[in-house]
């Protein structure tokens, strides 16, 4: 809803996925390949200042424009490992946080988004600070998923643990990175939720069954509306959050994590059954779209993880989680 | 409480809704005796309404429930955001409903836009005070999602007008002492062309209000009849077969800024129901929770686009199926945590607990039925053929 997502935000939005859509575009016409497009878009510029509402807005719109061109980048990680910059004296894009997640195979397994080979990775384990390891201390193995999406797992021994960063700055580094890496994700589970819709409303007033377009009949078009609905609340709730950042209540960046992966799978289900079986097909983009999400989802906490977490801890502490009324309004006093 | 005049110059809060946010948390925070009569579950709707009036006097003799109205028609000026703050204040210090105080939100909002300024000078100070009570007549028995097919007919006699018909499920009609009724002036089909808005004193002769005993035990909903109801011009809101478009303005309301003022009373039904949570239910709760984030970040834009002199259009539809969803789904919640309300005995608390659960399951079907927000999203806003 555009109240929210102000006018600059979508002509950000916009000039992402234009530059997103540029090297492809170019690599076609001349092998010798392209600039990278967040160097175009000036993206590395804008970290050191996201403590400023638009150039928040501006950095963090990247991911829902990556998740709309199904394009990927080491964005993710180089904004998660943003707040350790000072503590490393390493430069934007120089260093690349890893993110840790559970196997139920292997236990605790370490993956990176996107190409790394130009930076060193931070690897930040609670309670025990965080490391920043060289390219050659690391091996990378590529997970062979859909979604256009450039994972990899991260081998690297851990045995002899030397943290670069001591628990003590990690701390609050880890909780904002954290912070602004759900944010990130959950915007990019929406453009991602978004292109599958967009596929999918396109071919309701395409397809034709019964001599008219199957946007046509009511279980269609009501299937469609309620995805819409689940964009735009998902919309609506993580700009909320763009916005206010710091004056969001414990926990909010876990509340918009859990919206985005709840949502967004629903939108890609339902984009699904609205394209029939050519949706569930190789050639058709929406497995792309929707594996995106599911992939997205299941870093930094699942959708169920953090919304049973959520339901526990508002039991236990009797706490309203609730955005502050007042720190709604506009311009408020700090 | 600082008690403010109207024409005052250096008021202090009119242009500054922070302020005032910060100044009426203090007072609540006091604890008023007319909060901790009304910030308790209460069965009857009869006791109900008494003590929201009660309530209602007090924030009127204060100042506080005058700020968000404009001056001409009794408030101290501000805008939504005012009420806002208010209405989510005090769920969250312990006021469990609005109850008829909701048409505050949803009706006033168009008399104050479109009504007799002089009438409406009148009776807003008197609803803002408690002391007189407003109802919507819009459905009648032939007329449901098809609004635009009501057959209630205003026949135009000596410069006023005379209502003869019947409304249904007239939400609060039989706590009222005015009704908001949509009759047809123009030829029996002239749709929502020939429609108009007349406030109705339901005291009049020629007035019946019957409620309807509801599935959750309460009256709430109500039939009105009117019977040769004379009503003057300066009773016609909006223009004289301009009724389609009061009622447009009514449920852009009703569809969207109201999404705010409900659902901060979900959030003081959560925290009523919190001491009988269990694990088992936590994962119900979670999703609550996400559902109420959801209206709170769509309804808070409908409330600044209100405060920007704007409205949410078609877009409304969202934060309407979005409410209705988090209605359910705190509910869904409150029935896993506490199954009293299916199967116990039932006291005051429980009782409430039943009437909101057994309401939950209908949420979609008043002011505009979901299938009707579907509709207006495929088609307006996906633009399906």
């Amino acid at each position: 809803m555009t109240p929210v997502t102000e006018q600059a935000d979508h002509e950000f939005l916009d000039a992402a996925r234009r530059a997103l859509r540029a090297p492809a575009a170019a690599s076609a016409a001349d092998t010798a390949g392209a600039a990278d497009p967040l160097d175009a878009l000036g993206w590395w510029d804008l970290l050191p200042e996201l403590a400023d509402r638009d150039a928040r807005a501006a950095a963090l719109a990247l991911f829902r424009a990556q998740g709309r061109e199904l394009s990927t980048s080491a964005a993710l990680g180089a904004l998660m490992a943003q707040p350790f910059l000072a503590a490393t004296g390493l430069s934007p894009g120089s260093l690349v946080a890893a993110i840790g997640r559970r196997s139920a195979r292997r236990g605790e397994v370490l993956v990176v988004v996107g190409d790394v080979t130009e930076a060193a990775l931070l690897i930040d384990r609670p309670g025990r600070g965080a490391a920043v390891l060289g390219r050659s201390e690391v091996e990378l193995q590529p997970v062979a998923i859909a979604g256009q999406l450039a994972v990899h797992e991260v081998r690297a021994d851990l045995s002899t643990w030397s943290p670069t960063v001591e628990e003590k700055q990690a701390e609050p580094a880890r909780a904002r990175g954290r912070f602004l890496g759900r944010l990130a994700l959950a915007l990019e589970m929406l453009g991602a939720a978004e292109g599958a819709l967009a596929l999918a409303v396109a071919h309701a007033a395409a397809r034709e069954q019964f001599g008219r377009p199957i946007g046509s009949f009511q279980a269609v078009r009501h299937l469609l509306a309620w995805a819409q609905t689940d964009c735009v609340a998902l919309e609506s709730v993580v700009a909320t959050a763009v916005r206010l950042d710091a004056a969001t209540p414990p926990g909010h960046d876990e509340v918009v994590k859990a919206l985005a992966g709840r949502n967004g799978r629903r939108i890609c289900e339902r984009a699904l059954q609205v394209l029939g079986a050519i949706g569930f097909t190789r050639e058709h983009s929406h497995h792309h779209f929707h594996s995106r999400v599911l992939a997205l989802d299941s870093l930094l906490g699942t959708s169920t993880e953090l919304t049973h977490a959520l339901g526990a801890r508002i039991r236990e502490t009797h706490t309203d989680p609730a955005v502050r009324a007042a720190v709604l309004l506009p311009n408020p006093e700090p | 409480m600082l008690r403010i005049t109207a024409s005052g110059q250096d008021d202090p809060f009119r242009n500054d809704a922070w302020r005032y946010a910060e100044a009426f948390e203090a007072w609540l925070v006091s604890r008023p005796p007319a909060l901790e009569a009304a910030a308790r579950p209460v069965a009857s709707y009869e006791k109900r309404v008494a003590v929201t009036s009660e309530l209602m006097g007090v924030l009127s003799g204060e100042g506080w429930a005058r700020y968000g109205w404009p001056a001409e028609v009794g408030g101290l000026g501000g805008d939504i955001l005012h009420r806002a703050v208010m209405w989510e204040a005090l769920a969250r210090h312990g006021l469990p409903a609005m109850a008829l105080f909701e048409h505050l939100e949803i009706l006033a909002p168009t008399l104050v836009a479109m009504g007799d300024r002089d009438f409406v000078a009148q009776v807003l100070p008197r609803f803002l005070r408690g002391e007189e009570r407003w109802s919507q007549g819009f459905s009648e028995p032939e007329a449901g999602s098809d609004l635009a097919s009501a057959r209630t007919r205003a026949i135009a006699v000596d410069g006023a007008h005379v209502i003869t018909g019947r409304k249904i499920w007239t939400s609060w009609a039989s706590y009222a002492t005015w009704c908001l009724v949509l009759a047809r002036t123009g030829t029996a089909e002239s749709r929502h062309r020939g429609l108009t808005a007349f406030a109705v004193d339901l005291r009049a002769p020629g007035v019946e209000v019957r409620p309807i005993e509801q599935a959750n035990g309460t009256d709430e909903l109500a039939e009105v009849t009117f019977d040769q109801v004379a009503v003057g011009p300066d009773r016609i809101v909006g223009e004289l077969n301009g009724g389609w478009r009061v009622a447009m303005h009514i449920l852009a309301h009703e569809r969207a800024t109201f999404g705010w003022f409900r659902h901060s009373f979900l959030h003081r039904q959560v925290l009523d129901t919190i001491a009988h949570g269990s694990p088992v239910g936590d994962t119900l709760l979670g999703d609550a929770l996400l559902d109420l984030a959801a209206v709170r970040a769509t309804s808070h834009e409908a409330l600044r686009a209100h405060a920007a002199g704007t409205t949410l259009g078609p877009r409304a539809a969202f934060v309407k199926l979005l409410l209705a969803a988090s209605e359910q789904s705190v509910n869904d919640w409150v029935l896993a945590s506490d199954p009293d309300l299916a199967v116990g005995l039932q006291d005051d608390h429980v009782a409430v607990c039943r009437q909101e659960y057994l309401f939950s399951r209908i949420v979609t079907v008043y002011g505009g039925s979901q299938q009707m927000q579907l509709d207006t999203i495929a088609k307006q806003i996906l633009r399906l053929p």
